[in-house]
């Protein structure tokens, strides 16, 4: 091949070609850490809430007349959506995961304060949570109806049960071989709490938290002025369900509204809306950065092509094949864009070790360079090919010709 | 000869339409790219009042544990326990003060027939409104005797008022919320500051309340708090009292200072007052009591989101990439044209000539990218609204105003001229001889 | 051999039709130095295009060492120009961007040979034209009369059957023209067949044989034409 010639002739004509090999390695720098984010995004929203979320729904009931009955409310409630045809069950709880605000809680293996400990969500409501939430039990029991009580808003303290996550009980008994059921965790600094059951996986309501994984369930009915209800519908019956169930509680009792009635498709769209929009955002620059690239190697290909139509003529009438012709500008743009996405891997990786350290973003993996420097590549032998193939209908006889 | 150059320049760039429209074109995305989202970032991080956000402080007291320092001690906590709002507000030290916090109502229309429906809603101070220049349309705040006697008065927002009362003056009128008849003293104009500057619990760029009651009846009425609640020990004891008597912080506290001296004064009020608590046994950690400003404040709570200021980043890099792509196709035209420009060079042209010549012609492609440029950003800016359309701030965020607009255009000039200094460079060091000769 | 039978040559533009070569016959053999000369425009340029494979004819027969050329496709004439046939043209057409060496390199690299043998020929052909220290040159560092001897080595480092020149010396002054015309005798001994283009009389004296071309055709038309057309 004629590596050789080719970059000597690039090194006597350096400004063009110095100027593609930025463009290059810049494009190439916001292409790799644009795809590093999107990767990270789209790793993100594909971690699963634990819910059987095509099926499931929610909204809530304020209620506001001052003597209202808000236990009788909240019992009627959850019995008439219950007993719904199409409903499989359905729970009052304070939050859900990926709905963005909830409640925390420190837990500790033992009491005092100080002790440091590790943050889980806390979900409220009864025994009706496993199946309403579609989570797996995978260890102990659930809740029994005698354990579960009204949160009482002028005392509260903590029920001694819990339900946790295979992850939250990992955390907090890191050492433990068998099984957890039957352990005592300190909530509260000094609350003790027994685990009597552990769940598969359930998310925190925070979808950006460190902790995501910790979640527990304690067994207490919030009947306050505000209550969530979660409703899980049989398979396809969902979108039907939510007017229905909305209506349905709305005209049970007047004192009070349902707001935010929502499919857990939408929940997941609000969580991740931030995401999503970020996906899309650095999807559409580095498509229009691409076409822009590549453009404006088209442009500077034919105005080599054309400045060099002598030159060409004359290799033509030396021997060149078309084919030899195309080579050479393929394999002129081949070197360019070597040079481009090694510089721009060097930049590409600079970026992200900045923007790891400035963001907290994940650092790449490792495949991202590399997948850059491809497409880069192929981008340049695309954007050549036309200008390259225009290069080899130049007539031979112009060696001759244009004086 | 600035018309000569003129109409050179435009020659040359209809002689290569294609190319011309490639960079005016590239130069009009990458700056719709930056403007876009540096537009964004603007708003979001602009200071909401200017004129006064210096005199505007945030108190901030490390009331936190000594074990779990509080944002691992980088800084104290961002907001104030009731106990501590409760005396700050009541010795009066600052020209005014306020305590706040958010607390949805639910408003019962009088007539039967209509439902009730949810409005948002602040309980703070009479201060408030000529803190933060509250405008009026009718009526004013409350006064002070209201504060101290916890009355049920109320200021609506204009929306609000229009919704009610058809936008009429509803000063005196009766609003009943969760079963608290209110009496309205005051309408607020039209008020919606790009940044809810003075609390930043929730969404910074949420809408202003529709209703604020005084703190004293909230409290008085114990009305829940609807914004963050952070304890690092647990209240002891389950009922409201222990709440409020406990160390978890939820209640925002802003002051008025309006001088240098204002401010010596208050953080000494300050450190007394701490050295007070500490006696008591509260305050285990070293005294650390901050007066942040608003922007101070804004920068603190991370206002501008770290995606947009990502997205600055490359959109930074990403008009880099269109100049360098505007410098290679402004040199190719140079390179080409050298036969040219060694004719003109012997037939007389200087090289400041040349010069003019090639910089107007690059300014002229500038011009012409930025004012695509503005088109290109407001699609830009209208794209990013459809991505968010569920949030009604998205649509103060992605005002184009006419800082933007002028800026867009200069950006798209400077850009031009920036990247036209090389291959223009290369022009001028093009001989007379030169290209005479053979070939 | 080379043997053109009838050969014509139509240029057609959108309003003219240009017939630059009329039954044009002619017979080169193995080993002649043949010179041609005819006023401008008579088609000089355009026979030596298609002996050389640089243009095709519209009609006619056209045998290059016994190969029927009109058959072949455009990689095959590529390789006939590149292995048997050497251009030496007015304007030396030595390529701006690449050294002498690289240069003279470019028709040996489409032949595919290997380095070594590459680089014997080249500094061999250099070595002949008296250019062998000039390797790392740029052109444009070179006189014209130097750059046209670039231009023959380069012709000559393929070894070709045929030298083809088309007004070798028309951008040379007199002494340098001679030496170039010295340069083509001595090869032309060496046992390459050259046919060259030029409308300078005393240079044509210097080859073997002599045709002229008017009007697109061989004729029989005296010197005296050329010698007043040349003033
Ligand atoms: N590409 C072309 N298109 C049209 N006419 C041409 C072309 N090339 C040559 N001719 C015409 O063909 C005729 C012969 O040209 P040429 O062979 O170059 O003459 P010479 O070399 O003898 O001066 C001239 O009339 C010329 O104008
Ligand atoms: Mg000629």
């Amino acid at each position: 091949m004629e590596f050789g010639p080719i970059w000597r002739a690039l090194l006597r004509n350096k400004g063009g070609a110095i100027l593609i090999a930025l463009q290059i390695a810049v494009t190439m720098a916001i292409m790799v850490n644009s795809i590093a984010i999107m990767q990270e995004r789209a790793t993100n929203m594909q971690r699963p809430s634990g819910m059987d979320e095509a099926n499931t729904l929610t909204f809530a009931s304020i209620s506001f007349a001052a003597d209202a009955d808000l236990r009788a409310t909240y019992i009627n409630d959850l019995e008439m959506l219950r007993n719904t045809p199409g409903v499989i069950n359905a729970v009052g709880t304070n939050s859900f995961p990926l709905r963005g605000g909830g409640w925390s809680m420190g837990l500790q293996t033992e009491p005092g304060e100080d002790m440091g400990g590790v943050g889980a969500a806390i979900y409220f409501g009864d025994e009706h949570m496993i199946e309403t939430f579609d989570v797996e039990l995978i260890d102990g029991e659930n809740f029994s109806p005698e354990q579960v009580v009204f949160l009482d808003p002028d005392n509260f303290r903590w029920e001694p049960y819990v339900i946790v996550t295979e992850a939250l009980a990992k955390t907090l008994f890191p050492d433990e071989e068998g099984s957890v059921v039957g352990k005592t965790a300190y909530i509260n600094q000094n609350d003790p709490v027994q685990i009597i059951g552990v769940i598969d996986q359930l998310q925190a309501p925070w979808q950006g938290w460190d902790d995501v994984e910790h979640a527990l369930f304690s067994p207490v009915k919030r009947a306050e002025g505000f209550a969530r209800y979660v409703v899980r519908t049989e398979p396809g019956m969902r979108d039907e369900l939510l007017p229905q169930l909305e209506e349905m509680l709305a005209s049970a009792d007047k004192t009070r509204l349902i707001r935010g009635a929502q499919t857990f498709d939408e929940v997941r769209e609000g969580a991740y809306l931030g995401d999503s929009a970020m996906i899309k955002i650095l999807g559409f620059v580095i498509t229009l950065l691409t076409i822009i690239t590549g453009l404006g190697i088209v442009g500077l290909a034919s105005f080599n092509v054309s400045r060099r139509t002598r030159q060409i003529g004359i290799r033509r009438a030396l021997g060149a094949t078309k084919p030899a012709i195309m080579r050479y500008f393929m394999l002129e743009n081949f070197m360019i864009s070597s040079v481009g996405v090694i510089v721009g891997g060097a930049l590409a990786i600079g970026l992200n070790i900045f923007m790891v350290e400035t963001f907290a973003l994940t650092p790449m993996a490792w495949w991202v360079v590399p997948v850059a420097m491809i497409i880069l590549w192929l981008v340049g032998q695309a954007a050549v090919a036309g200008p390259a193939r225009r290069a080899t209908r130049i007539a031979p006889s112009i060696a001759t010709r244009s004086g | 000869m600035f018309r000569y150059y003129l109409k050179l320049g435009a020659l040359s760039i209809r002689a290569n339409p294609a190319l011309s429209a490639l960079m005016v074109a590239a130069i009009a995305i990458g700056i719709g790219a930056c403007m876009t989202i540096f537009t964004i970032q603007h708003m979001m991080g602009s200071n909401p009042i200017p004129h006064k956000s210096a005199q505007l402080r945030h108190v901030q007291m490390d009331s936190w544990s000594d074990a779990n320092p509080y944002n691992d001690g980088a800084n104290p906590p961002i907001q104030l326990t009731y106990t501590d709002a409760r005396n700050l507000l009541a010795a009066e030290q600052a020209v005014r003060q306020i305590a706040t916090f958010k607390s949805g109502r639910i408003v019962e229309p009088e007539d039967p027939d209509e439902l009730p429906y949810t409005v948002s809603g602040r309980a703070t101070s009479k201060d408030f409104f000529a803190m933060f220049d509250v405008p009026f349309k009718y009526g004013s705040a409350w006064d002070a005797a209201a504060d101290l006697s916890e009355e049920f008065v109320v200021v609506i927002s204009e929306p609000l008022n229009e919704r009610m009362f058809g936008g009429e003056d509803s000063t005196g009128r009766r609003i009943t919320m969760n079963g608290d008849t209110f009496r309205i003293v005051g309408v607020l104009d039209t008020w919606s500051p790009v940044v809810k500057f003075y609390d930043l619990n929730n969404n910074p760029h949420e809408p202003v309340e529709d209703t604020f009651f005084p703190f004293s009846t909230a409290m008085a009425n114990e009305y829940g708090n609807e914004g963050n609640t952070n304890c690092w020990k647990p209240p002891e004891g389950g009922d409201r009292a222990a709440f409020l008597n406990s160390e978890c912080i939820w209640i925002q506290f802003w002051v008025e200072i309006p001088d240098q001296a204002a401010e010596t004064q208050y953080m000494n009020y300050l450190d007394a007052y701490v050295e007070q608590q500490k006696e008591l046994g509260r305050f285990p950690r070293p005294l650390d009591n901050r007066l942040p400003d608003v922007e101070e404040w804004m920068i603190l709570n991370e206002v501008v989101d770290d995606d947009v200021s990502v997205l600055l980043g490359l959109a930074v890099l990403f008009l880099i990439v269109c100049l360098l792509n505007t410098i290679g196709l402004l040199l190719a035209k140079v390179m080409r044209r050298t036969k040219d420009i060694s004719l003109r060079r012997a037939l007389g042209a200087s090289k400041a000539s040349l010069f003019s010549q090639y910089i107007i012609e690059a300014g002229m492609i500038g011009v012409a990218g930025g004012l695509l440029g503005i088109g290109t950003t407001w699609l830009g800016l209208l794209g990013i609204r459809n991505l968010f359309n569920r949030f009604d701030f998205v649509e103060k965020l992605t005002h184009m105003d006419w800082s933007m607009t002028a800026l867009a255009i200069v950006l798209a000039v400077v850009s031009a001229l920036a990247a036209a200094l090389y291959p223009t460079w290369r022009a001028c060091q093009v001989t007379p001889a030169s290209q005479l000769r053979i070939q | 051999m080379l043997k053109m039978t009838d050969v014509s040559k139509i240029y057609r533009t959108d309003t003219v039709e240009t017939h630059a070569l009329r039954e044009f016959s002619l017979t080169v053999d193995e080993g002649e130095f043949v010179s041609v000369t005819g006023p401008s425009g008579s088609g000089k340029t355009t026979f030596l295009n298609i002996a050389g494979l640089l243009e095709e004819m519209t009609s006619g027969t056209y045998e290059l060492d016994g190969r029927d050329i009109s058959k072949l496709n455009d990689r095959e004439r590529s390789r006939v120009r590149n292995e048997k046939i050497g251009f030496i043209f007015q304007s030396f057409n030595l390529i701006p961007e690449l050294n002498i060496f690289d240069n003279v390199d470019v028709p040996l690299r489409y032949r595919g040979l290997n380095a070594a043998e590459r680089k014997r020929r080249i500094e061999e052909s250099l070595d002949m034209v008296g250019l062998a220290s000039r390797l790392k040159h740029q052109p444009a560092q070179l006189s014209g009369g130097q750059q046209q001897r670039v231009a023959i080595a380069r012709a000559l480092a393929g070894e070709p059957r045929f030298l083809l020149a088309d007004e070798p010396t028309g951008n040379l002054d007199t002494h340098m023209a001679d030496s170039v015309l010295d340069l083509l005798s001595e090869i032309n001994s060496n046992g390459v067949t050259i046919i060259m283009v030029t409308h300078e009389l005393t240079l044509a004296d210097r080859a073997k044989r002599n045709i002229f071309v008017r009007d697109g055709q061989v004729t029989d038309a005296a010197p005296e034409f050329l010698r007043a057309a040349n003033g």
